[in-house]
């Protein structure tokens, strides 16, 4: 039983479709719903994600059936046909993709049955049942690639033992998606190993129809792409390990001993490839050295994430920069066992303190949060306060941050007051990104 | 008060939630042809029921109408629904922001809930969680209204949202306003609008407290309060829309007062006590009437309040034909018309060095109806060419307006978004400069076709110095167009080249009910 939530940031099973839809090469989303669905869900993760943009066919381009009060009494299966045989026509696509959303869903269209009549056209036409009302965006998320894997993806039998698929890391939702994607894959590149990315660089429809063929699949996430891992395995027989997103030195050196060992890759390899990445990893922080020593810029880190980013963030902050863990809040429902699971990853970290870990849903709560975390001052002569402190969140976090006096970076979804093209944080280069944009906004107003 | 709005009525607030832009007024959504097949297709109402077989997004009603009630200051939007109505506050609650810094209001976060319906809400109701959703917002945030925006899921299955909010009233220092506006009710997207100012009219304004309707005339002598009547006798509301910017309030409230009228600029971003007083004006002056109409029709039937709903004050013709007809109504002709003529001849000269840069170039405009034809008429004023328009819907607000383009066989292509039949007529046209609103320039852009913004919250638009702005901004765009280019070449429209070849208003089926 759910309950409500104020400020979430996240959208529907819709709109988390839609926006996975249109980040896969050239494939058209198609609709059906009412005539505000597509485009503003579109518009959701279009604006909010860093101003990731429409893409190839999203946004206003969206196609929708737009179904009205009369297909809502009559049934809309009829409008949707047409729908999709006219998107054919006019949007030049490499694979047509059918979501829908609540209104359709209630009086029990059946839109699945509806692409059927399309199975033996030129183009492959998919559906998928998307209403807002079974969760939020990363459901839609799984829902889509799920689909992809069962209906689309063909079996192979033989595994190409050095070609992993790869899972988790979610358009839109992940802020950066392509640039993590893209830092990923440099890395295992280096070990031979060769990324099935579904939304990275180079992908197309008929690569990603191939992707039967990997040995391994690496679900970036404790939550997102478990459920499309599962068909992988069980349709694919190919298994799954879920990693930490690799943000720095600490991370991306756990990923790489981890699936080191599930490839089976010489150790000597993967020594290696950690000793040159370092060199040069090191060679770049050192320039802040001088300032970092010299003004004093560790921080009580608050940390207010998705559950992607919460752990690997914190992680960052605490193993590779040295701050001081404090609290993370993390915007986002999942059951008790797994958030017994996830705060236990918090004792990894290799800072004395540790953070106190919450989840909670309201993302208003969060200055509650921080104010119950620290001892009121009660006009004490000598008052230890929270500070100096920096927080890392979304865009949603800003005035918090400067309500308790602390400099501010968002990262994790939404993100409104950043512009971000090709940056990512994963893998050691990643890393260096990151601690550039928290040191700059240290120094922004010098 | 205006032939605009003749024969309509608007004794709609006994009813739970506003008529339809179908029901209400004659309109069309989908209409592709010149300007003057559209005249006359509206004059016969063969436009009324038009659809398409290929569609794209046309926008949502509670999108729109929460675009109103979330700039209201101190207050918190509860959204009932599941998590994705409206998920783009978070796309646009910065932008919010931004306008209450650049408006000079208190900068605070827009707060928003979602009732967040799931399968078992769907089954079961979501009204308890609407209840719960409304008390969390009471205690957490003590804002002077709570909005409660309906969505497609709890329209379909009943919920009574209504009933929840007479249980309510009276046990919260909060006010609780309804706003109906499932988006399968209605293609047109501006009953959004009329959704909310349902709910804001029954539930925030109040009666007129002092006085009554005051004329200027009915003030006379040295009574007690002839000085506060006299400047009652002299307040307008000037009533702002999502895509007015500061800039643009800031220049109509200078000309409103170089006429002697006191100016309160509302409802957006407004307080709500602001608000709940809007009855106590001489006049309500309406900027757009595809936003408006309901608020001041209603306000009309309610408190006798006379009102002006004529043009959009864009460019110098209509800027001085909205000026014409405000100071009619104060009986302040030969005032306007100093006023006009100052104005007019500064502009006149200010503009001379860029007619000769714009001179003889052409220019399509896309967006909202009323806007986009007053836009238009001032870049013809200018020597540009007008070549085509595309209104997100037609109605009788804007049926006057056809006739101020030169042009009349200029393309006409109604549609909410549709860039796919937009972006076709474009391809052949190939204008120098494309107008348009937010969401389309992007699409427009990778034509080749350079593009700038119909409207924007940092720019100003209105008025005598919004036209002295438009201009300039127009020879600034086109003084270097190499972005335009580049990404012309380079980024791919996903339309099949048969597309191009076709006629785009095939699209629309004619007259089809529904």
């Amino acid at each position: 039983m759910g309950t409500f939530i104020e400020r979430a940031k996240s959208t529907c099973a819709l709109g988390g479709a839609i926006v996975t839809i249109s980040s896969l090469p050239r494939a058209i989303p198609i609709v059906h719903a009412s005539g505000g669905c597509a485009t503003m869900l579109a518009g959701t993760y279009s604006q909010a994600s860093g101003y990731k943009g429409s893409g190839y066919c999203s946004g206003h381009m969206t196609p929708t059936s737009n179904v009205v009060e009369k297909d809502i009494v009559f049934g809309g299966e009829e409008r949707l046909e047409e729908q999709i045989t006219h998107t054919i026509k006019i949007i030049d696509g490499d694979l047509y993709f059918v979501v829908t959303g609540c209104q359709v869903e209630i009086i029990g269209d059946d839109a699945v049955g509806v692409t059927r009549r399309f199975k033996d056209g030129k183009y492959p036409v998919l559906a998928a049942n998307t209403p807002g009302f079974i969760g939020n965006g990363f459901k839609g998320y799984d829902v889509v690639l799920s689909t992809l894997a069962a209906e689309f993806i063909e079996p192979k039998a033989i595994k190409a033992e050095k070609t992993v698929n790869i899972l988790g890391i979610m358009p839109g939702q992940d802020v950066f998606f392509r640039g993590n994607i893209k830092g990923i894959q440099r890395l295992l590149k280096k070990l031979g190993i060769k990324a099935n990315t579904f939304f990275g660089d180079g992908e197309t429809i008929e690569k990603i129809r191939n992707y039967g063929d990997a040995a391994l699949t690496i679900v970036f996430s404790d939550k997102y792409g478990i459920d499309t891992a599962k068909v992988f395995e069980e349709k694919h027989n190919i298994p799954y390990i879920t990693v930490d997103l690799p943000i720095g030195e600490t991370r991306t050196e756990a990923f790489l001993y981890k699936i080191g060992k599930q490839l089976g890759i010489e150790p000597a390899a993967i020594n290696e490839l950690i000793a040159e990445e370092k060199r040069e990893y090191y060679s770049y922080l050192e320039r802040f050295l001088d300032i970092y020593s010299d003004i004093d810029l560790q921080r009580y880190a608050i940390v207010s994430a998705d559950i992607n980013y919460a752990f690997s963030l914190t992680s960052f902050l605490a193993d590779d920069l040295g701050w001081v863990p404090h609290l993370v809040v993390i915007n986002e429902e999942v059951d008790d066992i797994s958030k017994k699971k996830y705060e236990l990853k918090f004792n990894q970290l290799t800072s004395e303190a540790k953070p106190k870990v919450i989840f909670e849903q309201h993302a208003g709560q969060l200055l509650n949060h921080i104010r119950k975390s620290w001892k009121h001052n009660t006009n004490e002569k000598y008052y230890d306060a929270l500070s100096p402190a920096f927080l890392v969140g979304s865009s949603l976090e800003g005035s918090t941050a400067q309500k308790i006096g602390a400099a501010f970076l968002p990262v994790s979804f939404p993100v409104t007051n950043r512009a971000v093209l090709n940056k990512g944080y994963t893998g050691y280069l990643g890393g260096l990104s990151l601690a550039e944009d928290l040191f700059s906004a240290l120094v922004s107003n010098r | 008060m205006s032939k605009l709005t003749e024969d309509l009525t608007y004794d709609y607030l006994s009813a739970e939630a506003a008529p339809t832009r179908e029901e209400r007024i004659e309109a069309t959504y989908a209409f592709g042809g010149s300007c003057t097949g559209l005249k006359q297709g509206m004059g016969q109402g063969c436009t009324k029921y038009n659809s398409r077989k290929f569609a794209q997004g046309g926008g949502c009603q509670l999108s729109l109408a929460l675009g109103i009630v979330r700039s209201f200051q101190n207050v918190v939007v509860v959204i009932h629904g599941p998590l994705g109505c409206a998920s783009n506050n978070l796309g646009v609650a910065g932008y919010s922001k931004t306008f209450r810094v650049l408006k000079h209001k208190p900068v605070t976060d827009n707060i928003w809930l979602h009732t967040n319906l799931d399968e078992n809400d769907v089954i079961a109701g979501g009204i308890d969680k609407l209840r719960e959703a409304i008390l969390y917002a009471e205690q957490e945030y003590r804002p002077d209204a709570i909005v409660v925006g309906n969505s497609c899921v709890p329209g379909i299955i009943g919920d009574d949202i209504d009933s929840l909010i007479d249980e309510l009233d009276g046990q919260l220092s909060a006010r609780v306003v309804p706003v109906h506006c499932e988006g399968f009710k209605s293609k047109f997207v501006a009953t959004g609008y009329d959704s909310a100012y349902h709910g804001v009219l029954k539930k925030l304004v109040d009666p007129i407290k002092k006085y009554d309707r005051t004329a200027p005339e009915d003030v006379d002598g040295a009574t007690a309060d002839a000085a506060e009547r006299y400047l009652h006798s002299k307040t307008v509301n000037l009533l702002n829309v999502g895509s007015t910017s500061y800039g643009d309030e800031v220049e109509l409230s200078r000309l409103l007062k170089a006429l002697g009228l006191n100016v309160r600029v509302m409802p957006l971003y407004a307080s709500i006590e602001e608000i709940s007083r809007i009855g106590e004006a001489a006049l309500n002056i309406s900027i757009c009437a595809t936003h408006d109409d309901y608020l001041i029709g209603h306000l009309k039937e309610r408190f006798g309040t006379e009102y002006v709903i004529d043009t959009l004050p864009i460019g110098i013709k209509n800027t001085n034909q909205w000026l014409r007809v405000i100071a009619k109504f104060f009986k302040l002709e030969d005032e306007v018309e100093k006023l006009i003529a100052i104005e007019n001849e500064q502009l006149e000269a200010a503009l001379e060095p860029f007619k000769k840069v714009l001179k003889g170039k052409t220019v399509f405009v896309g967006g909202g109806e009323t806007r986009i034809f007053t836009t238009a008429e001032f870049y013809q004023s200018l020597g540009m060419k007008v070549l085509g328009l595309k209104p997100h819907n037609f109605d009788r607000f804007a049926v006057p307006m056809i006739d101020d383009i030169d042009d009349q066989e200029a393309v006409i292509d109604v549609a909410p978004g549709q860039p796919s039949e937009e972006l076709v007529v474009l391809n052949r046209l190939r204008p120098d400069l494309y107008v348009g609103h937010t969401g389309a320039n992007a699409w427009v852009t990778k034509l080749g076709i350079p593009t700038t913004p119909l409207f924007g919250q940092s720019f100003n638009y209105m008025g005598y110095s919004g036209a002295f702005e438009l201009a300039r901004k127009a020879v600034r765009r086109l003084q270097n167009t190499a972005f335009t280019k580049k990404i012309g070449a380079n980024v791919a429209l996903p339309f099949r080249p048969e597309w191009y070849e076709s006629n785009p208003f095939d699209n629309i089926k004619e007259a089809q009910q529904g």
